[in-house]
Order: C-alpha cells, then sequence, then structure tokens
C-alpha cells in the first residue's frame, strides 16, 4: 500500500486574478476571464485569459526592482508558490522539502522579444540565460531557500501535472518529506502564434464539450500545491486540506498534436489513476475535464470518459471558459481548483454549453448543482504528443489524522 | 531490489553506435561541434526522415538500439532528458515569426518544438502506451530523468524504462550561448544517449541523488549515505567521473569534492571526449558504463565501483554510484 499524501497548502493566479479567495469567488459567479489581449504585444485579435497584472505590476506586488531581469513566467510563478507557502505555514527549517514545476513557455516570452538582437548583437544578452524551462523554476524559487532539490518537468499541456506526479513519488519513495509540485506558464507570441497556425483558437469564448466548439481560447497562469507525507503532516502539526489519492500518466502514442478517436492514452491514465488510489470509478462524483474546446479533445476525451464510467457519469466540467488553457501550467492550476472545490463542496460548471456532442452519452455539468455527495475529483490533463495524466483529489476520511 | 543499466547506445561528436570513443577517442581543438550522424536508413523510414530534425532522428537511432541491445522490444515507460528541447525547429519558428511578423506562420515546425516532441514522437512509432515524460532542468536533465526511473522501478511501477538524454546545438544558439559565456573552458558538443534501465543486469544503479545549492557538509553526508546504505566503503570506489573541463570556476567544485574524499588519483573525466551541452552528463554515465563492462577505465585503472559527480553553475548538483 502507498503512503498517504496530503496536500497541505496551495496558491493560485490565473485570469481570474490572484490568490485562492477571489478565484473561487469568480467561479461560483460564473465569472469568465476571456477578454480581448491587453498584456501581449500582438497582431492578432484573438480572445485570452491573461493574469490582470503587467509585468511590472506583478513585480512591484513581490517587490522586485523593475530593473530586475525577470520573465513574465517567473513572476506568475512567484506569486503562486508564495501563496502555496503561506497556506502551508511552510519554513526553510522544515523537513526535506523539494520543488518540482511544469513550463514549456520558459523564458521564451523575452526570447521573442529580444531575439534578433540576441542573434546580432549584445543588446538584452541577460535574457539569453532566462530563455531555458529550468532557470524558469530556480527564478520561481529563489526567494524561498529551504528546497534541497528541484527538478521541471516540460510535456506540453500535462507538465504540471506531471510534475505533481514526480513529487508524489518523491514523497512514496521517502527521499523527500514535502514537495511544492505544479506549474507556470504565461501566453507567449510564440505558442499563440503555433496554436493559431493550427487554426484551433477559438474566436469567441471557447465551448467545451458543446458540438459548436471551435477551439481554445489560451490562459496563463500558475498553481503550486504543497503535498506531504503523513508523518510531515503530524510533525508540523498542520492541518491538510486533502489527499492527493493518485496521480497516473500515459501516452497516446497517436499522433504528436491529435488525440485518438478512442482516447487510448486518457482512458489508460484514468483506469491506473482509479487502481493506484485504490478506487472504482462510480467512487469518482466530479471529473474537472481537460476539456480543451476542440473538436479532437474534447470528443477523445469524452469517449475516454464514457470507457471508464460507463452508464454512471460523474459530473464532468471543464473550466477553460473561465481561464482558457493555460497549458503546461493546467494541471497546477485546475489542480488547486479541484483541492478548492473539494474543500468547498462547490463543483465549478461549464460555460457556454448548449449542445450535445452527438457521440456522447453525456452533457457537460452547466447548471449549479448540489451534490448529495463530493469525495474524490479527478482532474485531466492532456498534452501534445499524447501526454495524458490524471491526478485524483479526496476528502480526508474520518479516521485520518 | 536492484536496478541495472542493461544496454547503453550513443550518438556524439564521436564514431556513432560504437565504442571507439573509449581507445581512440576524435581529439577536437574548436569551440563547437555537430555530432557525427550515423546512416539513418537502418532506423527511420527515409520518406519520414526527411520531415524529421536531427534530434528526433538521433533519439530514434539510439533508442532503438538501446532496446535491441537490451533485449527489451516495448518499454514500460520512456523518459526524457533535454536541456533545451528541440531548437533548430524552435528557431525556424521564432525567426519567422520574428523576422516576417504574424502571418505567415505554419504549424510543422511548432509542433515539432515543444520539448517532449522527443519522447512522443519514440512513444507514437514504437506505439508506447505507457509513462513518458520529459526532464529540462538545466545540467541535471539527464539526472532528474534517470531518478524518476530509478524511483518508479523501487516503487514497482514499472519494469523497466527507456532513458535518454537528448540536446542539439545549432549555429545560431551556439553563438547566443557563447554570448552570455555558457562554454567557458569547453567546447559544445551536441547530446544523444539512450539506456534501458532493467530490473536484471550486470551493471547496477546503487544510488542516484540531486542537491540544488547544498553545503559543503551536505555533499559528504549524502556520499556516506549512499555509500552506508549499500555496504560500500568509499574507499573501494575505484573511479570518480567528473564533469570537470578547462573552466577553473568549474573545476573548483571537482578540486574540493576531490580533496574531501581524496580521490584526486581516481578521478577522470569525460566532457573533453564528448564535448559540453545541458544533458552531457549522460556521457559520464556512458564513460561509466563501458568502464565497469570492461573492468578497466579509458585511462587504465582497474574499476569496478564508480562515482559519478556533476554540478551546474555550482547549483544543482548530482551524485550517482554504480558498481558492476
Amino acid at each position: 500500500m502507498n503512503k498517504t499524501v496530503f496536500v497541505t497548502g496551495v496558491g493560485i493566479i490565473s485570469g481570474l486574478g490572484y490568490g485562492r479567495r477571489v478565484t473561487m469567488e469568480a467561479l461560483r459567479e460564473h465569472r469568465s476571464a476571456i477578454a480581448k489581449i491587453r498584456y501581449l504585444d500582438t497582431t492578432l485579435d484573438l480572445p485570452v485569459g491573461e493574469v490582470p497584472y503587467s509585468n511590472e505590476e506583478m513585480m512591484d506586488m513581490l517587490n522586485i526592482h523593475h530593473d530586475a531581469i525577470m520573465t513574465r513566467t517567473a513572476l506568475i510563478g512567484k506569486l503562486a508558490l508564495k501563496e502555496a507557502i503561506e497556506v502551508a505555514s511552510l519554513n526553510p527549517s522544515d523537513q526535506r522539502t523539494v520543488f518540482i514545476s511544469g513550463t514549456t513557455v520558459g523564458g521564451m516570452d523575452k526570447t521573442e522579444q529580444y531575439y534578433l538582437n540576441f542573434l546580432h548583437n549584445d543588446n538584452n544578452k541577460e535574457y539569453i540565460k532566462t530563455h531555458d524551462c529550468g532557470i524558469c523554476s530556480v527564478m520561481i524559487a529563489e526567494d524561498y531557500h529551504g528546497f534541497e532539490m528541484m527538478t521541471t518537468l516540460s510535456a506540453a499541456c500535462s507538465s504540471a501535472a506531471n510534475a505533481i506526479q514526480i513529487g508524489m513519488e518523491l514523497i512514496q519513495s521517502g527521499r523527500c518529506d514535502v514537495a511544492v509540485v505544479g506549474g507556470s506558464e504565461c501566453i507567449s507570441k510564440y505558442h499563440l502564434n503555433g496554436f493559431n497556425s493550427l487554426m484551433i483558437l477559438d474566436k469567441e469564448q471557447c465551448r467545451p464539450f458543446d458540438s459548436t466548439r471551435a477551439g481554445i481560447n489560451l490562459g496563463e497562469g500558475a498553481g503550486y500545491l504543497v503535498i506531504e507525507s503523513e508523518e510531515s503532516v503530524k510533525k508540523r502539526n498542520i492541518k491538510p486540506l486533502c489527499v492527493l489519492s493518485s496521480c497516473a500518466n500515459r501516452c497516446d502514442a497517436f499522433h504528436q498534436t491529435a488525440s485518438s478517436p478512442n482516447g487510448e492514452g486518457a482512458y489508460l491514465a484514468m483506469i491506473d489513476a482509479l487502481k493506484e488510489a485504490g478506487l472504482q470509478a462510480s467512487d469518482i462524483d466530479y471529473v474537472n475535464a481537460h476539456g480543451t474546446g476542440t473538436q479532437g479533445n474534447d470528443l477523445s476525451e469524452g469517449n475516454a470518459l464514457m470507457r471508464v464510467f460507463g452508464d454512471n457519469m460523474p459530473y464532468v466540467a471543464s473550466l477553460k471558459s473561465y481561464i482558457g488553457h493555460t497549458t503546461s501550467a493546467v494541471g497546477g492550476v485546475e489542480g488547486v481548483i479541484s483541492v478548492l472545490s473539494l474543500l468547498e463542496g462547490y463543483m465549478p460548471i461549464s460555460l457556454n454549453y448548449r449542445n450535445k456532442i452527438e457521440e456522447h452519452s453525456f452533457e457537460p455539468l452547466h447548471h449549479d448543482t448540489i451534490p448529495h455527495r463530493l469525495e474524490h475529483i479527478m482532474s485531466n490533463s492532456f498534452g501534445f504528443g499524447g501526454n495524458d495524466t490524471v491526478c485524483i483529489f479526496s476528502k480526508i476520511k474520518e479516521d485520518k489524522i | 531490489m536492484n536496478i541495472y543499466i542493461k544496454s547503453c547506445s550513443q550518438i556524439s561528436v564521436q564514431e556513432p553506435l560504437c565504442n571507439k570513443w573509449f581507445t581512440k577517442p576524435i581529439k577536437y581543438e574548436c569551440p563547437y561541434v555537430r555530432a557525427l550522424d550515423p546512416d539513418y536508413k537502418h532506423f527511420i523510414n527515409p520518406i519520414a526522415a526527411r520531415r524529421m530534425g536531427l534530434i528526433l532522428k538521433r533519439a530514434m537511432a539510439t533508442s532503438l538500439t538501446a532496446m535491441k541491445d537490451s533485449g527489451i522490444v516495448m518499454p514500460d515507460a520512456i523518459i526524457t532528458a533535454t536541456g533545451l528541447g528541440c531548437i533548430e525547429n524552435t528557431e525556424k519558428f521564432l525567426s519567422v515569426l520574428c523576422e516576417e511578423g504574424e502571418n505567415c506562420l505554419q504549424p510543422t515546425f511548432f509542433i515539432n518544438s515543444t520539448h517532449n516532441t522527443i519522447g512522443s514522437y519514440i512513444a507514437v512509432n514504437i506505439k508506447c502506451y505507457g509513462y513518458n515524460n520529459t526532464h529540462v532542468h538545466r545540467g541535471i536533465s539527464f539526472e532528474s530523468a534517470l531518478l524518476d526511473a530509478f524511483i518508479k522501478i523501487k516503487l514497482g511501477k514499472i519494469e523497466n524504462a527507456l532513458v535518454g538524454a537528448h540536446d542539439e546545438m545549432t549555429p545560431s544558439f551556439f553563438t547566443l550561448l557563447d554570448r552570455v559565456g555558457f562554454w567557458k573552458g569547453g567546447f559544445a558538443g551536441e547530446t544523444a544517449v539512450s539506456m534501458m534501465l532493467t530490473k536484471c543486469g550486470d551493471i547496477k544503479i546503487v544510488g542516484v541523488e540531486i542537491l540544488y545549492m547544498p553545503e559543503r557538509q551536505k555533499i559528504v553526508d549524502v556520499v556516506n549515505k549512499i555509500c552506508s546504505e549499500n555496504d560500500i566503503a568509499i574507499d573501494d570506489i575505484d573511479l570518480l567521473v567528473t564533469g570537470r573541463n578547462n573552466n577553473d570556476e568549474n573545476n573548483m567544485v571537482y578540486d574540493d569534492f576531490e580533496n574531501i574524499f581524496n580521490m584526486k588519483d581516481k578521478s577522470e573525466s569525460y566532457k573533453n571526449i564528448f564535448g559540453e551541452s545541458f544533458t552531457s552528463s549522460a556521457y559520464g554515465v556512458c564513460y561509466a558504463y563501458e568502464s565497469l563492462k570492461r573492468g578497466i577505465s579509458p585511462l587504465g585503472k582497474k574499476v569496478s565501483k564508480v562515482l559519478l559527480y556533476n554540478h551546474c553553475e555550482n547549483k544543482e548538483h548530482s551524485l550517482i554510484l554504480l558498481t558492476c
């Protein structure tokens, strides 16, 4: 039997704002952050879910000098990490603590701004050093002096979920007591244009699991969870928020960008996650679906959900119409929201849903509904290359702590 | 439960997919060398190969070789390390974006520019539905991937794993990194290493540790811990493999380590043979693996226990202990 891993802290920033309270408030009020681009320097006119602060404003929030060499992904990440550490009352002297973060954009926001300089002269060359994904984690973590180990994962849109899994296993294998896990990603011109060239961006607010869905709205954000062993929770005398019951990853092995029609990778990841958590499909009360709003993902994910849950489909909803697709950060951002949903007994609904997908047997949750039970939430993150990761968050049983 | 490296395959600035480097390494005097590519037609359909970047071709060739040499046709997991990912395609997309604006971009380069393109390409090609992850943490990306595989096998989640380290270096990215002194003391190389980790074999991975900004004492404690937990006396380690190059600042860290453990005479290095990249420490494991298999190091030391020590800018440090 695997060791129980508890969630003891969460930190979040997204288009809805900074912090767990504003996030849940907006979700309860069905407020979407998807709007015209304000901060990114682009000629494309597409709705996105930008974090509602400029870099300078975030620097002020973090007491960082405006001249500092800093990327947007790092700034967003720093804010989310700060909240997570505060909520968990984590101190650098506490326990063996690691930091595992997911990103793909890394410092691309600055690279795309200064790339021609990089090629031809020494101007802005400091930003060459902030390009790679790993340095992004170093910058995010530099204010907290208690990490014994650090690493970075990049599996496109399942990066943060994969980071959660690595942290969980480091705890289960006894290599650390506490892991701060999740991911951070800003919108870059690079991937906005990349997704645009694939013609999978919706010009309106996205409509996950709707038959008329026309693509993604990109978002940005960061979400970190503090997870720790039972011994560490007891030793630190802290009240855990919930249990991280499992985290499983599989590959769809189908195509670099498209999902297989039957959602094989997603199906296998969900089955593995249930097995590892020691749960039956019928134990899952709510699925925080990946639900990007593309034709391919939603059809494939829905088909995989039908294979896993059959006639007992739990409530399924996508958060993409509130915050957009936060790409590499999504497992962290939506993982935090899943934890908060469990704590508050509130199930966020899908916005903009009208028409059922013909092939699907279910509709996403689209009216506020009071759950008769909300004990286990499944959170899906699926990425390019068929990288499919599923985390299950569970309420703490009475006999546990 | 023991974990072994069952096979190890490399493409580098040395002769590809073989171990000629061990006895007759090609010597380089220039700051930047591209890897020597084998004939890829044995590994990849030539029509598909035309659309693939070098990093993908190399990853396929080393992966298929490591799989064949290990006798494992379908790994339980594909775990990839890359410091910079598919930079050739990244640059192609970026150049059009920066030079021609946002109106004429094609998706092909974008699709093949994410870091996990490598791991998923292998998975799609061999139809591997298993665990697939990509570690991208600077100079310890490879150790991070190795640790991931090591822990997953220990926890019983998988039986074996294909672990790869892949980085390519384009002329323009070489220039960029040169501007910020990245190559100080070494020459730029490219990395393509694949190895199969299994539960049976000859070369045992005794321990893998990654540390972030450790105090000197912490490093000492961790070395002692790995050794004592495995009933190995530190003095029995007969080869130390480090990421030493010609940069004094980099080497100071290794000098210090060698002095603490009295290992100066046991120390050898690989960057002079394979060059530098974020994932070049994977060649350190190739070096140790081949030395253990032969029972003798390239410089003639008798070898049965090898400690590998690597650091990146004195921030990230890693330790790997291998025995036969």
